[in-house]
């Protein structure tokens, strides 16, 4: 029965292609979830950095401009207690009261460095963010990840919409040639 | 932090990509961290101390210039001997889409892995075609960089996603003090004198010589004096056959300039000209003569009028007679060439390397921070896969 044999070993080798493949895709489903815990974590810890160096910009600004700075002081505090469901909403608005800071005198204010850079390291991870999300997403679309229900073990991450938190290239700290402008940033 | 850069193309060749690699890995060093760079290079060649040889390249021909590639198991397997011993915080490869050293580092690396892109390739059907397989490289990707504005178009319309623009970087202060080639620039007055610079590849047609040339043949029998100084590898003979033979004397040809003496050649010429007819993503070589202090007269590119942002007259693309027109405007008026390279000062402030290795240290802790934080890039071995059977 040499024929048999033929098509049985036939089988055997679509078989174990087909295993192999299958479980080369769930490590791929796993490894791109994980990743995207991860860039979620960190995503989390750039907000609160930037909130933290924003109540820190307001603290330092009351005694000159008592009103902006409460506004400010009351947008960082929203961003760090605001629900997951109010969260988006609450980080666009820290980016806005940011944005709208009256232009300052020539006095240095220290803590600007520090908004500045805080939030183009949360422009970075709402990027990095962002493309693994996608990632995962567009592999869980894919039909044998959905018919063998490869990505069940993993619940779908979510992007995080908001608007580019990045504040004036202008006012980058890392330029040492132009000097450092704070007042450009805001009025941008 | 401990750096692992991978360059696709060969450092016994000059380039862009590799100069970036060097210029950056210098750069970070200067900061303190420790920096690999594993790439194509002959062994026995003279290189950088913190560059890992990976052997001889091929060329192969890639988006209109030849590229020297790496590729193939005996790469792949030194690929890893070197991420296993480099025990990297971050592994930063640059034009991983090329078949090359960058591709296999990305394929063999777990952990923070950050790219990049150097080429604004607009739709090429390679592209297209292996969109699958460029998803799986692309996956594996931390955080994504982009030297140009066209660069990251191109990640985000094609590719979907997105990348931070961090554009090429220049050591200004090279530039600034590098001294004159002996005799030149030589006099420049209204009607009279003046040098020219070009530097590239003058046969490549996409560099645009010809319009220089022409433009040259042009001006020069009106304005006694005025110099071309032309830098790079190609046929000379080619290049000069469209010259009248009583032009041929003032035309000087370095041939291809070693790197520590292109700021010496940017200095050397009253007018930079970037005739380029297209294919440019960004400009390196403008940087380099806005660091030298050197005016700039360039093709009105997109990438250009970006890089250049005020410190340079535009000419439309491939007019020889529009260009010889700003060539002779400018050479007579001293205060404006003046005003274009204070302008340069300016504006190349923000391509410097130290100013820039910052930023790209920012991505590194993003991305290290993105992938958990703490695990070096390890080589992907078997113990990873699933049991199979």
């Amino acid at each position: 029965m040499p024929d048999v044999w033929w098509w049985g070993a036939w089988a055997a080798v679509v078989l174990l292609l087909v295993v192999l493949y299958v479980s080369w895709l769930a490590g791929r489903v796993g490894r791109l979830h994980r990743r995207a815990e991860a860039a979620t974590a960190a995503l989390d810890a750039a907000l609160v950095r930037r909130a933290a160096a924003a109540a820190l910009l307001a603290d330092e600004l009351a005694p000159a401009a008592p009103a902006p700075a409460a506004g400010l002081s009351a947008a960082a505090r929203a961003a760090i207690e605001a629900a997951p469901d109010g969260r988006e909403a609450a980080e666009n608005d820290l980016t806005g009261a940011l944005r709208r800071l009256p232009p300052r005198g020539p006095d240095p204010v220290p803590a600007w460095a520090g908004v500045v850079t805080a939030s183009r390291r949360l422009g970075l991870a709402r990027q990095v963010h962002t493309d693994v999300v996608r990632d995962a997403l567009a592999v869980r679309r894919r039909v044998p990840v959905r018919l063998l229900g490869l990505a069940r073990r993993h619940p779908a991450p979510s992007y995080f919409d908001v608007g580019d938190p990045v504040l004036d290239e202008a006012a980058d700290p890392h330029r040492p040639t132009v000097p450092t402008r704070p007042d450009q940033a805001t009025r941008a | 932090m401990r750096i692992g850069i991978v360059c696709p193309y060969s450092l016994d060749m000059p380039g862009g990509v590799q100069n970036h690699v060097q210029d950056l890995a210098e750069a970070l060093i200067a900061l303190g961290h420790e920096v690999s760079v594993l790439a194509p290079a002959d062994e026995n060649g003279p290189l950088p101390p913190y560059v890992v040889p990976a052997g001889r390249a091929v060329p192969v021909r890639y988006n209109g210039s030849v590229a020297r590639l790496t590729f193939g198991p005996l790469s792949a397997a030194r690929v890893r001997r070197w991420l296993h011993t480099g025990g990297f915080d971050v592994l930063h490869v640059h034009e991983p889409f090329t078949p090359s050293l960058s591709m296999l580092a990305v394929w063999a690396a777990r952990g923070p892995v950050v790219a990049t892109f150097h080429t604004a390739m607009t739709r090429s059907r390679t592209m297209a075609a292996a969109q699958g397989a460029l998803q799986l490289i692309l996956e594996r990707i931390t955080a994504r960089i982009a030297v140009s504005e066209l660069a990251r178009k191109v990640q985000v319309e094609h590719l979907g996603g997105g990348a931070v623009e961090i554009p090429n970087g220049v050591a200004v202060a090279r530039y600034a003090r590098a001294q004159p080639l002996p005799g030149w620039p030589g006099p420049c007055h209204p009607g009279t004198g003046g040098a020219l610079g070009f530097l590239g590849r003058f046969s490549e047609p996409r560099k645009g010589f010809p319009v220089l040339r022409d433009a040259f043949v042009r001006l020069a029998p009106r304005r006694p004096g005025l110099r071309l100084l032309v830098a790079g590898p190609g046929e000379i003979d080619e290049a000069l056959a469209a010259v009248p033979a009583a032009l041929h004397d003032r035309v000087t040809f370095l041939g291809r300039v070693a790197e520590p003496d292109k700021p010496r050649m940017l200095r050397s010429v009253d007018l930079y000209v970037a005739p380029n007819t297209g294919g440019e993503s960004f400009g390196m070589i403008l940087t380099e003569a806005m660091a030298a202090g050197t005016a700039v007269v360039a093709t009105d590119l997109d990438a250009f009028r970006r890089v250049l942002d005020g410190a340079g007259e535009l000419f439309p693309a491939g007019d020889p007679a529009a260009l010889a027109a700003v060539l002779g405007r400018l050479l007579d008026d001293q205060p404006a060439r003046a005003a274009l390279a204070a302008r340069a000062r300016e504006v190349v402030a923000g391509f410097d390397w130290p100013v820039l290795a910052r930023r790209v240290v920012e991505v590194y802790e993003s991305a290290i921070e993105a992938t958990g934080g703490g695990q070096p890039v390890v080589d992907e071995d078997l113990s990873e896969a699933p049991p199979v059977l």
